[in-house]
């Protein structure tokens, strides 16, 4: 995703993206990320979660607004609670 | 032996999506391609007027839209294009190597299209782009190539003719 993201901004638009793996993120260097330690799938955290999807969205609107040094990594640190060990059958 | 491929992929999916020291480990050891100069475009005013769009590798694309091909093992690297004004009911999602368990029931937690809309209404944004451009993830090989010299150079310029004055982009 960093390499769309980065071809994005290369052509001149500012981006924001988010991220569950920072280890990539820091090689890839996109131009912003939000850092978030969920699980894989979930960017904006849980379903029908309205204020915890909008704070995140809120959050990517802000730092895309805010960032001005090339490469930063804003991380807001919330903790995903929830966690459920099911397989898929 | 199709079947225990299918499970050998599902049992990854979940270990991966739940033991983050693993997916570390991998984006140690796993080739990727790496950058010294970042791409920097200035934000041109302030969000509140500022026009949205939404880019998304999660594998999202219209029940109506072709499926993305999960039968190659370096993914899929088209993309497809989705109004953004659509009635979340209308997509869909085609991924294996990610459990999108959460994301069929409710669309925003990997596309919030229902979230911006609000922000819109609010008169937080801009606006929002007509159109989304979804990707899956996982792109490797010779789709690589394909993805960043074909597909990524297109989007960015689909991107400003919709004019998308700041991109937001989702992963799985």
């Amino acid at each position: 995703m960093g390499l769309l993201q980065r071809a994005i901004e290369a052509e001149g638009i500012p981006t924001i993206g988010i991220t569950l793996l920072k280890e990539v993120t820091q090689k890839v260097k996109p131009p912003r990320a939000l850092y978030l330690r969920y699980p894989f799938g979930h960017p904006m955290r849980e379903a029908f979660q309205v204020d915890q999807q909008r704070t995140i969205l809120l959050d990517a609107l802000k730092a895309v607004e805010t960032i001005t040094e090339p490469g930063t990594i804003r991380e807001p640190g919330y903790r995903w609670r929830r966690h459920r060990f099911r397989l898929r059958p | 032996m199709a079947n225990l491929s299918e499970l050998k992929n599902t049992i990854l999916v979940q270990l991966f999506k739940h033991a983050s020291w693993l997916s570390a480990r991998w984006a140690r050891h796993h080739r990727f391609i790496e950058a010294e100069d970042i791409p920097w475009a200035p934000m041109k005013k302030p969000i509140r007027e500022t026009v949205i769009a939404v880019v998304t590798t999660a594998g999202v694309h219209l029940k109506t839209q072709p499926p993305f091909d999960m039968d190659d093992p370096d993914g899929d690297p088209s993309f497809r294009v989705i109004p953004s004004d659509v009635q979340t009911d209308r997509v869909t999602i085609t991924h294996k190597y990610y459990d999108h368990t959460a994301a069929d029931r409710d669309i925003n937690v990997v596309l919030p299209l229902d979230r911006l809309r609000e922000l819109a209404v609010e008169g937080r944004i801009g606006g929002i782009a007509p159109s989304v451009y979804s990707f899956m993830g996982h792109i490797d090989g010779p789709h690589l190539k394909t993805l960043m010299e074909e597909m990524a150079p297109e989007v960015a310029r689909r991107l400003r003719a919709d004019g998308a004055e700041a991109v937001f982009l989702t992963p799985a």
